[in-house]
């Protein structure tokens, strides 16, 4: 340690969680550029959206697409636009006041769905305004990343279209576990006819296997889990957020909002020992 | 023994039995599968491989060469090649080698594989917005692109540029409709133009390795194998025990970088009484260690003590309160579950910035953390606020860096000691509790 090392600044420290639990933080992986609409999109009115499932915890924010001809590609543009429609339909998510029926659907903008992340330790949000630092806890934390599912859905079509005959690429999913027995449909069949990808995978799984009734213990108890939440989030609704973006008025009230407003000095019960000892065993 | 001999070997008396006769079945009785190769035609290279003996100089000699052949062939797959010249005559029709134009990237041949020649033609004149440079992302606060980043390293860039047109690449004259674009500045071209890699210039590099090397000097402390070795280049200083080359590069490399980052923190933190705009202050990511101690204000009484972190998980599911909740700070309630925390609005405590360029927060009861700089993302972070009673999702702005906060070790180690003390003295003052050895 050097000897002279003496304090240059100080800089107070804020707590506040006027805006807890909602403060959330949303990573965006691969991008590297700020979150807006492109010029061309912003001229013809569009803008970002995004959408929250509230029980699953998922949010998409679609992003419009810049579509100039020099680069973005009108054909493929309606084909895979299909293929997105097709999706939706499938996942029950068809927004009626975003679907335009008289033209050709496109592709016009780019989902990005979150995946919760874990956090380690706790996460805070620090300003630095008039010489103190203002913290804030986040509760969550995203990444999003863009959602290619109306590619899957052309793909089964493109599929089913080819019939039995379909190549090695194009293969049903993950190949079953020799070790496990392939589970078995019934309770897709319960559930009734909403269901999307993964419920046809495991219909056609069944026709392969032999002896289809014997087993409801046969779905090992993580893959029943799993398949479960999968339903639930499927079956839970989309609800509309307002976007809004950094820029805008709205956004400036919370941002003011976060700040500590009182300088009253806190207390805490914790010492420092209490970091040591509620550290978990691995 | 003489066991069986072939079938049909008439004409000798001992038939060797070695050798088995051709015949179209296996020894399993199946019919034989014939190989009949599919030959590639060889009508062409013959051909080809008699021109370039007769033709003029400029491909290199050597049959198998005829495709690499030349610099100037744009064929790029076969550019300079030649093991795969061979065998494939078979190829659609070509031009023969010496007429062969050059057309596509490569066109220029290696001689400008520092930069691209691309053909924008009516893209880049067509774009009715302005092109997206570096002004643009700084106007935004934007963390995301090179150019942003705390302000050294934002000046430096900048510099950087403008240092780029003066050794601008001198290029060749380009083809008519063929516009030649440095690839470090391909993404000023177009709102959706690629990011372009990181460019150091030289003469950037030969900055920071002098600033390294003098900053070694400056190291007091002889400790092993610690900065006494300058970098491993050639214009460095020489190394002096060859058995710590590779541990003064890893090193050096983890010390450099450190002290880039030890100004940055301090130059974010000390910006005292700057009057910024609102959105101008930059948005930071502390990461604490869990539990975070809780805090409450002292009016009212303590509420349950510090086990519950305000980040913990459970809280996710509960129903969100509206947004409208503002300061000062109220009398927190006893915390139930099922409510949202209580209500924390206060000083906790303080940010020591030391000359060393450590950073230290204290807070209530000798909460001593040391701040570090996390690592740093390349992509977009965007602290939101969603409110799902008002349906709002809220952007608040883009988070710059990231720190990470530790308890510092000699604190935390002091306390436990002391702990322990009190224990111990807790015990002898109430005294030994009496075995009953009955």
């Amino acid at each position: 340690m050097e000897t002279d090392d003496h304090v240059v600044s100080v800089l107070p420290v804020h707590l506040s969680n006027n805006l807890a639990p909602n403060l959330q933080l949303h990573q965006f992986p691969l991008l590297n550029r700020s979150l807006e609409v492109p010029p061309s999109a912003t001229l013809s009115g569009k803008r970002i959206r995004a959408r929250l499932k509230p029980t699953a915890r998922r949010l998409e924010v679609h992003v419009p697409v810049d579509h100039r001809p020099e680069v973005w590609n009108t054909e493929k543009s309606k084909e895979l636009g299909a293929g997105r429609l097709e999706d939706d339909k499938e996942k029950n998510q068809l927004d009626s006041n975003r679907v335009k029926e008289n033209e050709d659907p496109r592709l016009s903008e780019v989902r990005f769905r979150s995946e919760a992340i874990p956090h380690v330790g706790a996460y805070m949000l620090g300003v630095v305004r008039k010489g103190a630092l203002h913290l804030h806890p986040l509760t969550e934390t995203h990444q999003l990343r863009p959602t290619l599912t109306y590619l899957d859905a052309l793909n089964r079509k493109s599929r089913r279209a080819r019939g039995a005959d379909s190549d090695s690429e194009s293969d049903d999913g993950p190949p079953p576990d020799p070790d496990e027995v392939p589970p078995i449909s019934t309770p897709p069949k319960a559930k009734g006819s909403v269901g999307g990808a993964k419920e046809v995978q495991v219909t056609a799984r069944k026709v392969d296997e032999k002896g289809g009734q014997h087993l409801q213990g046969g779905l090992s108890a993580v893959r029943r889990e799993m398949l479960m939440g999968i339903r639930a989030e499927e079956e839970d609704e989309w609800q509309e957020l307002a976007y809004h973006g950094p820029e805008s008025a709205e956004s400036n009230e919370a941002y003011e909002a976060l700040f500590s407003q009182c300088g009253d000095v806190l207390e805490s019960q914790s010492n420092v020992s209490t970091f040591l000892s509620s550290t978990r065993g691995r | 023994m003489s066991g069986t001999p072939g079938p049909s070997n008439t004409g000798k008396a001992i038939a060797s039995l070695a050798k088995m006769p051709a015949t179209d079945t296996t020894r399993a009785g199946t019919q034989k599968m014939k190989f009949i190769p599919t030959l590639p035609i060889r009508r062409k290279k013959e051909e080809v491989k008699q021109e370039p003996a007769a033709a003029p100089a400029p491909t290199p000699t050597g049959a198998p060469s005829e495709r690499g052949g030349g610099r100037g062939q744009g064929r790029g797959r076969a550019r300079g090649d030649p093991s795969r010249g061979g065998g494939r005559a078979a190829a659609p029709p070509r031009p023969p080698p010496p007429e062969m134009t050059a057309s596509g990237p490569f066109a220029m041949g290696p001689s400008l594989a520092g930069s691209s020649a691309w053909r924008s033609g009516p893209r880049v004149s067509s774009i009715p917005t302005a092109p997206r440079g570096p002004p643009d992302p700084a106007a935004l606060g934007a963390n995301l692109t090179k150019t942003a980043a705390p302000a050294l390293k934002k000046e430096e860039r900048v510099e950087s540029r403008v240092h780029v047109d003066d050794d601008a690449e001198v290029y060749s004259d380009p083809d008519e409709g063929v516009e030649i674009v440095d690839m470090r500045n391909v993404h000023t071209m177009d709102w959706m133009a690629p990011e372009s890699l990181k460019w150091e210039s030289a003469r950037d590099r030969s900055k920071k390795r002098a600033a390294k090397v003098e900053k070694e000097e400056d190291e007091l402390t002889p400790d092993k194998g610690k900065a006494k070795h300058g970098p491993i280049t050639t214009e460095g200083p020489p190394v002096d025990d060859v058995g710590d080359i590779n541990f003064a590069n890893a090193l050096d490399l983890s010390e450099s970088e450190e002290e880039e980052v030890m100004e940055n923190i301090i130059d974010d933190f000390a910006r005292d009484g700057e009057d910024q705009s609102l959105r101008q202050e930059r948005l930071y990511f502390f990461q604490f260690p869990s539990p975070f101690p809780s805090f409450v204000s002292k009016s009212s009484e303590p509420s349950d003590p510090g086990e519950q972190s305000h980040v913990s998980e459970h809280q996710v599911k509960r129903v969100s309160f509206s947004a409208d909740t503002k300061p000062p700070a109220s009398v927190p309630e006893d915390v139930d579950k099922d409510q949202p925390p209580p209500h924390v609005d206060g000083v906790i405590g303080q940010l020591e910035i030391y000359k060393s360029g450590a950073v230290k927060m204290r807070l209530a009861n000798g909460i001593l953390l040391d701040v570090t700089a996390a690592t740093q993302s390349s992509f977009l972070q965007q602290a939101v606020h969603v409110d799902r009673a008002t349906k709002n999702l809220r952007v608040l702005g883009e988070v710059g860096r990231r720190f990470v906060a530790t308890p510092d070790i000699d604190s935390l180690l002091e306390a436990m000691t002391q702990a322990d003390e009190a224990a111990i003295a807790k015990v002898e003052t109430e005294g030994l509790l009496p075995m009953d050895t009955t």
